[in-house]
């Protein structure tokens, strides 16, 4: 048993919406990224994942202590977004949802999010309509 | 209710549009028809620039309407110069026309922000209290 890969069975009677999320959340479980550190490659699961941040055309994926260099470009993880809690929260940055703890209203009105590894990100206030619509779509 | 005055207001749009297309065909380009071919004229000037402008700035929402306010201001002054709206005399009332329209704006877009910002944390919250909820019940064992 020890050898064998995580196996879901997901069972439901009619394909309705409350399925269509489990499934959904059983794919993101097997979504992966490959990123680069100390020129060793490694695959991370989405879950480790607590965003993506563009610079200079590279793509760095940020996780709760570490930081990998992206092997592949930034459309990989936007085709990703529809199929997971992944959402752009400004023009260079991609957070998980999953690892979001608060959003704040900061006094000059810009928009803070900070992450469960207390981590602060600069949200864009025209991307917050998108989050809205993840936190939306995703509660089983 | 929102959604209600959003509908409202495109289809008042689209009945102004309709009725004043039909307009043109019995009576021509009346002064009050040529006002509106105008108002629509500079409102789509001013959705591009405002569109533009949320691409390529990055400031905070009281600077961003501060700039926008700056530009769309510019942008009716000079339609309004070119289309015989305002004389040298008095041009600065397209600053006060403008700031009519940006001042609710602005208030407006404050409360959906901190409406948003609200629903956000409370279904953190909510996922928050489902997950301990799940640990405690062994969910994840």
């Amino acid at each position: 048993m020890d050898n064998q890969p995580l196996t879901v069975i997901v069972e439901y009677p009619v394909l309705d919406e409350k399925a269509r999320k489990v499934l959904q959340w059983v794919h993101q479980l097997d979504i992966q990224f490959v990123g680069k550190i100390d020129d060793k490659l490694l695959k991370i699961g989405l879950d480790e994942i607590y965003y993506f941040e563009t610079v200079e055309r590279k793509v760095f994926i940020y996780t709760k202590e570490e930081v990998f260099q992206l092997q592949g470009s930034i459309t990989d993880v936007e085709r990703m977004m529809m199929d997971s809690d992944l959402v752009r929260v400004s023009r260079t940055c991609i957070i998980n949802t999953d690892h979001l703890q608060e959003i704040r209203q900061l006094k000059n009105s810009r928009l803070e999010a900070t992450m469960d590894n207390n981590e602060k990100i600069i949200v864009s206030r025209k991307y917050l309509r998108e989050i809205k619509n993840v936190f939306r779509r995703g509660t089983l | 209710m929102k959604k209600i005055i959003k509908d409202t207001l495109l289809l008042a749009s689209l009945m102004i549009l309709v009725v004043f297309g039909v307009s043109i065909l019995w009576a021509g380009v009346t002064q009050e028809i040529a006002l509106v071919c105008k108002l629509f004229g500079l409102a789509f000037i001013v959705v591009v620039a405002n569109h533009g402008l949320d691409i390529i700035s990055l400031l905070p929402m009281r600077q961003s309407y501060i700039l926008k306010y700056a530009l769309v201001t510019c942008l009716v002054i000079a339609y309004g110069f070119v289309v015989g709206w305002f004389y040298p005399s008095n041009w600065w009332m397209a600053a006060i026309y403008t700031a009519l329209v940006f001042i609710p704006a602005y208030f407006l877009d404050l409360v959906s922000v901190r409406r948003d910002v609200s629903y956000i944390n409370r279904k953190i919250q909510e996922r928050l209290g489902k997950l301990k909820h799940s640990e405690t019940r062994g969910f994840y064992e």
